[in-house]
């Protein structure tokens, strides 16, 4: 065995400055985003970070409805932060999917495509453009077809319309989360979409993994609520088994205790010191020995009881107080209880460790210039995932795309784009370039 | 073509009534998951099993510190329900890797395995000739997927403390910026907050099955596997759409806001007749109709809310709101949802009510999708479980049993895999190896 140490050999093995020099998982494998706002196009985002080439189809002129979905109406280089973090190294073409032309293409494009996703009301491919599932599985049979919905493509439910925060409300993901008595808690981001999408995504990928060994393609389909009830760990075995819903209890983790978030000198930090060697660190490390005689803090479970674990919330609270964040995870380390910052994103963006694992992705844009995001998730050491460039106005690629893929000539094009079938931004906040570009990115 | 409406017939393609009757996506694959006091381990190969892959879940001999997970007042038959809930479809086995014989039979395992999963301290693993700097060389094609509070690389990998769920919604910035806001009378409350699940550990779970499914593809075309990182704080990083790139931009930091919305609105909690629900109409056709519901053709000419721009400042936001909950308290959730599926449009109002789980539980819609199953498990008795959430044609995923005790599978894995019989094993029980 080699005599380098672990995190040297680590360190080389996942090297943020390879990434580009490194194959890419899903080379060949080409994504039709047909899809809207997040849910859809996260779906897609996800198979592209691993290297899918996604081609992005999008309305002519205004485009999709995020890019002008702006935090206090805040616009960047005339488009909305927002539209970026789900429309990495896309290919965009803007195609009137209304117009018979239009689905021709999409038609055209699925059969050169290996998975197609879209987050439209159920059955609304087939019922008004006659490019769903059944169409195109005629034309291409080894497509992997996934649409996202809130409820799903058949059941009761599926004439309602869904966002995140409603998936979070009727899933009952509201209410075992925040504070009792408060009103309810909104995840402070579109967590149906993003963790809806990244489970489409996975489906996907099982998907392909099928087709690799059979040849053969699918449907599949994800709901955001159902997606977000799937994600509730032991509610549902504990209403099952009691009849009881599972209490609010806000910081705490009731299967560690103690354990919540505190205000300190410096801004916020989490504390978990649920198993019994962890709370002796804890306790000791708080000068407050006493507490491990003491028999309503002596076993995990007499801990969680709620009037004792409020009690070592305020002991715990009391503590952090006059102390900084690090100094509290300076203490968690040395005495093996576990604490960690509530990071602003100030703190990400500063954060060494971070960038130096790409989870704080930089990169230079030829359209928007220097760029930070967060970056993809999970870390592959022989085929990691990357961002190559941002989104791009309306229709950015649509030569690219139409000629390369199609075969269309530039007259072609031009007619296409004469009768209102494909087209480009228009002089509209979202749908055009920064005012100081300079025509750079283009590909030809 | 079918002449069957789409409903009807992707209904009948993908109804999970009928999975098992198909073939299944992963059942190839073969996962060796000795992931411990881990959500994220756990939730990935459960997700892993469901889609078909024989997943091996190896245990200290004495179990799973993580069965104990759950509410701490109710057991099931001395399980806590976290493992009930999360442990379906794994052959259960135990094994010491603290023993060299532990670990001699789990580098047999891993030769034989197409997926390690493993969520101890990063270079534990390795240390104990175990990690994938030794398991890669006889398994060159082996996907090994490493879970960990801040990862196997990078300049703080070295300060590992365990990973825990909440100390993982922390350290993603998820918590920084939910929450309410310490302007109003929220008390104790005003303070950066989780989400009640263990969201973290859902979002690691689901992305580490999605890099080695994506490693598996790899693998598929080039015969050569990796090594797959993976913090669940890094998991729900990913999601936080805007949040870096704005500070990035113009240097704002988000921050708590309740029930209000940077980038839209209406798109809210309100109060209603019985209880709590969710409203939103954000772009301009969906306002319209809101307007139109609830009779109220004035605000959309409210210079205050008549753009998309206008409607996201926070006082409008504030104004706005109090607007839709004088009409909406006159009325119950039924009455409104009543009302905005018989609006005719343009635009489309999203509406829900905040439902509690057992509430969720009594809805027959939920139960006719096939998300929730009520299983006679031979061990366990009877269970609810929510289902899994893809629904596929051709290789749909389903759940066979629900969860088995620790080492349950001994004899049967360790024949078929290693090929001790029932002498040997007990005497390797017996050294505290199984």
């Amino acid at each position: 065995m080699s005599s380098e140490s672990y995190f040297d050999w680590t360190a080389r093995l996942f090297d943020r400055a390879r990434i580009f020099q490194k194959p890419e998982a899903l080379r060949g494998i080409r994504v039709l985003d047909m899809s809207l706002i997040i849910f859809g196009p996260a779906t897609a985002d996800y198979l592209g970070e691993l290297g899918a080439e996604v081609i992005r189809v999008e309305m002519p002129r205004t485009g999709d409805v995020m890019r002008i979905v702006a935090p206090e109406g805040f616009y960047w280089k005339n488009v909305s932060p927002a539209f970026f973090a789900q429309n990495h190294s896309k290919y965009h073409v803007a195609i009137d999917v209304h117009r018979p032309e239009g689905q021709e293409l999409i038609k055209q494009l699925a059969a050169k495509s290996d998975v197609l996703v879209e987050n439209f009301r159920a059955g609304t491919l087939e019922r008004k453009w006659g490019i769903g599932y059944r169409q195109l599985r005629e034309i291409n049979p080894r497509l992997i077809y996934v649409a996202n919905t809130g409820f799903g493509q058949w059941g009761p439910f599926i004439k309602r319309a869904s966002y995140d925060a409603l998936a979070q409300a009727v899933s009952g993901f509201t209410a075992v989360s925040g504070f009792p008595g408060r009103p309810p808690l909104k995840m402070g981001i579109y967590i149906g979409d993003y963790f809806g999408a990244c489970l489409s995504a996975l489906g996907v990928l099982a998907a392909l993994h099928y087709r690799d060994r059979t040849g053969k393609g699918q449907f599949l389909e994800v709901g955001q609520c159902e997606a977000l009830l799937r994600a509730m760990d032991w509610t549902w075995v504990y209403a099952g088994l009691t009849g009881k819903n599972r209490p609010q209890v806000g910081n705490r983790d009731p299967s560690a205790c103690p354990s919540g978030i505190y205000a300190c000198k410096d801004g916020y930090v989490a504390v978990v010191a649920g198993r019994d060697e962890a709370f002796r660190g804890l306790c000791r490390t708080m000068g407050r020995e006493d507490l491990l005689a003491d028999p309503r803090f002596a076993s995990p479970a007499d801990r969680a009881r709620e009037s004792h674990a409020g009690t070592l919330d305020r002991f715990i609270g009391a503590w952090v107080q006059g102390m900084t964040r690090a100094e509290v995870e300076a203490a968690a380390r040395q005495h093996g209880f576990t604490a960690a910052a509530v990071a602003t994103a100030k703190d990400q963006y500063d954060d060494a460790h971070l960038r130096a694992r790409g989870s704080v992705w930089e990169m230079e844009d030829p359209v928007y210039g220097t760029m930070v995001e967060h970056g993809p998730a999970p870390k592959l050491s022989e085929t990691p995932a990357r961002y190559k460039w941002a989104a791009k106005p309306v229709g950015f690629h649509n030569e690219y795309v139409l000629g390369r893929l199609l075969g269309l000539r530039p007259e072609q094009l031009k007619e296409l784009e004469t009768k209102g079938v494909i087209g480009k931004w228009t002089d509209r906040r979202g749908s055009k370039p920064p005012d100081d570009w300079d025509g750079e990115g283009i590909v030809t | 073509m079918s002449d069957l409406s789409w409903e009807d017939w992707i209904r009948q393609e993908d109804d999970p009534r009928g999975a098992f009757g198909k073939p299944e996506a992963l059942d190839d694959l073969l996962v060796v998951d000795v992931s411990r006091e881990s959500v994220a381990g756990l939730v990935c190969t459960a997700f892993l099993a469901e889609l078909g892959a024989e997943v091996l879940k190896i245990e200290p001999p004495g179990g799973d510190p993580a069965r104990a997970w759950g509410p701490p007042d109710f057991t099931h038959k001395g399980e806590g329900l976290a493992y009930l809930a999360e442990g379906r479809n794994k052959y259960y086995i135990t094994l010491s890797l603290e023993t060299s014989e532990g670990r001699e039979i789990f580098r047999h395992l891993a030769r034989r395995a197409d997926v390690v999963i493993e969520a101890y301290s990063p270079g534990q693993m390795d240390a104990w000739g175990i990690g994938y700097r030794q398991l890669s060389v006889e398994n060159p094609g082996l996907i090994y997927v490493a879970i960990s509070a801040h990862g196997h690389f990078g300049p703080g990998a070295a300060e590992e403390m365990p990973e825990h769920d909440l100390t993982s919604q922390a350290a993603s910035g998820l918590a920084f910026i939910t929450g309410e806001p310490d302007t109003d009378d929220a008390g104790p409350a005003a303070v950066p907050t989780k989400a009640g699940p263990w969201l973290a550990g859902y979002a690691g779970g689901a992305w580490a099955a999605f890099g080695l499914l994506g490693a598996l593809h790899y693998r598929h075309e080039t015969g050569r596997g990796q090594m797959v990182d993976v913090t669940p704080a890094e998991g729900l990083m990913r999601y936080l759409e805007y949040t870096l790139l704005w500070y990035h931009v113009d240097g704002r930091v988000r921050e708590r806001i309740g029930y209000y919305d940077y980038a839209v609105f209406p798109y809210t909690f309100i109060r209603v007749k019985d209880g709590w629900a969710f409203i939103a109409a954000y772009t301009d056709p969906n306002f319209h109709a809101l307007c139109r519901i609830m009779e109220r053709p004035d605000l959309a000419q409210d210079p205050r809310f008549s753009t998309v721009w206008a409607r996201v400042q926070r006082e409008n936001e504030q104004a706005l709101r109090d607007e839709i909950e004088a009409w909406s308290l006159q009325r119950t959730s039924e009455e409104i949802l009543e009302k905005v599926m018989a609006d005719p449009g343009p635009g489309v109002v999203v509406f829900g009510r905040v439902e509690s789980p057992t509430e969720v539980l009594s809805r027959e819609n939920w139960w006719e999708r096939g998300c929730f199953h009520k299983f006679s498990d031979p061990v366990y008795g009877d269970l609810t479980l929510q289902m899994p959430v893809w629904r596929m044609t051709a290789t749909p995923p389903r759940v066979r049993w629900a969860c088995r005790p620790a080492g349950y599978h001994n004899g049967y894995v360790y024949q078929k895999y290693v090929g001790l019989g029932p002498r040997r094993l007990a005497e390797l029980k017996d050294q505290g190896v199984l």
